[in-house]
C-alpha cells in the first residue's frame, strides 16, 4: 500500500544519494555554472531514455496541451528535462553560495499584505524554481512558513533549513499524524505567511475540479480550504528561469467572492489559481515539472 | 452532555458538508478518522477552525489535537471542559 503522504505518480524527491548531493555543493563553490550545465546537456538524453514514464507524460503534455507535432514535442521534452536539470543545479548552487538575479513582478502585493496584522497563504507549484526565491526574496517583517514534503533527502532538508533560517523562514514537514495542520493554523493565527503547494495531491484526496488547459483537472483542496476557512488573503508566486543567471518572479493575487459559502470560496480560489498557473505555463511551457498525467491525478 | 454531542454532530455535518448524513447516523464513540467516519487531514483542518469559531478553543498542541479528534464523544468532553464561549 502506498504511503498516504506520497503522490500516487511522483515521489517529489530530489534524485541522487546524499553523498552525491553534498559533493555537488562542494564542487559548485569553485566550478563556473556553465560547466555543469554543459555536462547536463549530454546526460539529459540518457535520462529521457531511462525515465520513460516522465518522458511519456511530458511528450503527451506537449502533444495534447500545446498541439505540437511529434518532432517539436520531442525537442520540447528535451528542453524541459534540460530546464529541470538547470533549476535543480541552481538550487545546489545557491546552497554553495552563488547568487542569481531576480526580476520581480508584483512584489508590492506581498509588501502590502505584510503591512496587515493578518497572516496570508502563499501558493507554490511545480513550475520554474519556487524554492530559489525563498533564498533571495526575503519577507520584510512576517515569518514565512513553508509546508514541505517530508520525504526529501537529508542533504536537501539540511541545506533548505540552513538557507531559510537566515531569512526568518521555517519549514513545516507534512506528517502522518496531521501535526502540520496545527502548526499551519497557529502560524496564520499569529499573522505569519504560510506557503503551500497547490498542484499535487498528497495525503488528503479531497480536490477541486478546475478547468485547466481546456479540460478538468484536480487541484488539492488544502491551501484553498485554509484560506477560505480562516478568511485570509492568498497569493500565488511563480518563479521562472529567464536566462543563464536570471529568474523572473510573478506574484499574483488569488481571489474569490468572500460573501459566498465556504465551499464555493474554496472552488473559486482553486479555479483562479488554475487559471493563473495556465497563463504562466503557456508563457514558459518547458518549465512545467509535473512528470505524470496531471489530468488523471 | 447529550445535547452538546448532538449539536456537535450537527456542526460536523455542516462544516464538512456531509449532506446525506443525519446526526443519528454518527456513532459518537466511533473513530472520526480512518475506519470510522473516514475523515482526513482537510476535514481535520475544518474541525480545528470550527472549534475556534463555535467554542473559542484554540488547538495548538499537535499531540493533544490527535487525541481530541478521536471521536465525537471525546471532542464533546474536551469542549465542555475548555470552551470559552
Amino acid at each position: 500500500m502506498a504511503n498516504a503522504l506520497q503522490h500516487n505518480e511522483w515521489s517529489g524527491k530530489t534524485d541522487g544519494q546524499p553523498w552525491m548531493q553534498r559533493s555537488l555543493i562542494v564542487m559548485f563553490r569553485v566550478l563556473p555554472l556553465w560547466l555543469p550545465y554543459g555536462v547536463m546537456a549530454l546526460v539529459v538524453p540518457f535520462y529521457m531514455i531511462f525515465n520513460r514514464k516522465g518522458y511519456k507524460s511530458m511528450y503527451q503534455f506537449f502533444r495534447k496541451r500545446f498541439g505540437y507535432d511529434p518532432w517539436k514535442s520531442f525537442w520540447k521534452v528535451y528542453a524541459n528535462h534540460f530546464r529541470f536539470g538547470q533549476v535543480i543545479l541552481d538550487r545546489f548552487c545557491v546552497y554553495a553560495g552563488k547568487k542569481y538575479r531576480f526580476i520581480t513582478e508584483g512584489q508590492e502585493l506581498m509588501d502590502e499584505l505584510e503591512t496587515h496584522p493578518e497572516g496570508f497563504v502563499n501558493l507554490s507549484s511545480h513550475v520554474g524554481n519556487y524554492e530559489i526565491a525563498g533564498y533571495s526574496l526575503k519577507p520584510k517583517s512576517k515569518r514565512f512558513n513553508a509546508l514541505v514534503y517530508a520525504g526529501e533527502t537529508a542533504t536537501v532538508m539540511e541545506n533548505r533549513q540552513r538557507m531559510l533560517s537566515q531569512n526568518n523562514m521555517s519549514m513545516i514537514p507534512v506528517k502522518e499524524d496531521m501535526s502540520h495542520l496545527f502548526t499551519l493554523n497557529t502560524a496564520i493565527d499569529n499573522g505569519e505567511i504560510v506557503s503551500m503547494p497547490a498542484d499535487r495531491i498528497y495525503g488528503s484526496q479531497k480536490a477541486a475540479e478546475c478547468m485547466f488547459f481546456g479540460e478538468k483537472a484536480r487541484f488539492p483542496l488544502g491551501a484553498f480550504a485554509l484560506a477560505a476557512q480562516k478568511n485570509v488573503a492568498m497569493l500565488a508566486v511563480f518563479v521562472m528561469k529567464e536566462s543563464y543567471k536570471t529568474y523572473h518572479a510573478y506574484v499574483r493575487v488569488i481571489q474569490c467572492d468572500r460573501d459566498a459559502k465556504i465551499r464555493e470560496q474554496m472552488s473559486q480560489l482553486a479555479q483562479n489559481f488554475a487559471s493563473n498557473l495556465e497563463e504562466i505555463v503557456k508563457r514558459y511551457p518547458t518549465q512545467w515539472f509535473n512528470y505524470f498525467d496531471f489530468w488523471k491525478q | 452532555m447529550d445535547e452538546l454531542i448532538y449539536t456537535l454532530k450537527q456542526q460536523i455535518i455542516e462544516a464538512l458538508n456531509l449532506e446525506d448524513m443525519k446526526p443519528e447516523d454518527i456513532d459518537e464513540n466511533a473513530s472520526l478518522f480512518g475506519e470510522g467516519l473516514g475523515l482526513d487531514s482537510i476535514d481535520a483542518l475544518e474541525l480545528i477552525v470550527m472549534m475556534e469559531k463555535n467554542y473559542g478553543i484554540k488547538l495548538q498542541d499537535p499531540a493533544k489535537g490527535k487525541e481530541i479528534f478521536k471521536s465525537v464523544a471525546v471532542m464533546a468532553d474536551f469542549i465542555a471542559k475548555n470552551r470559552t464561549k
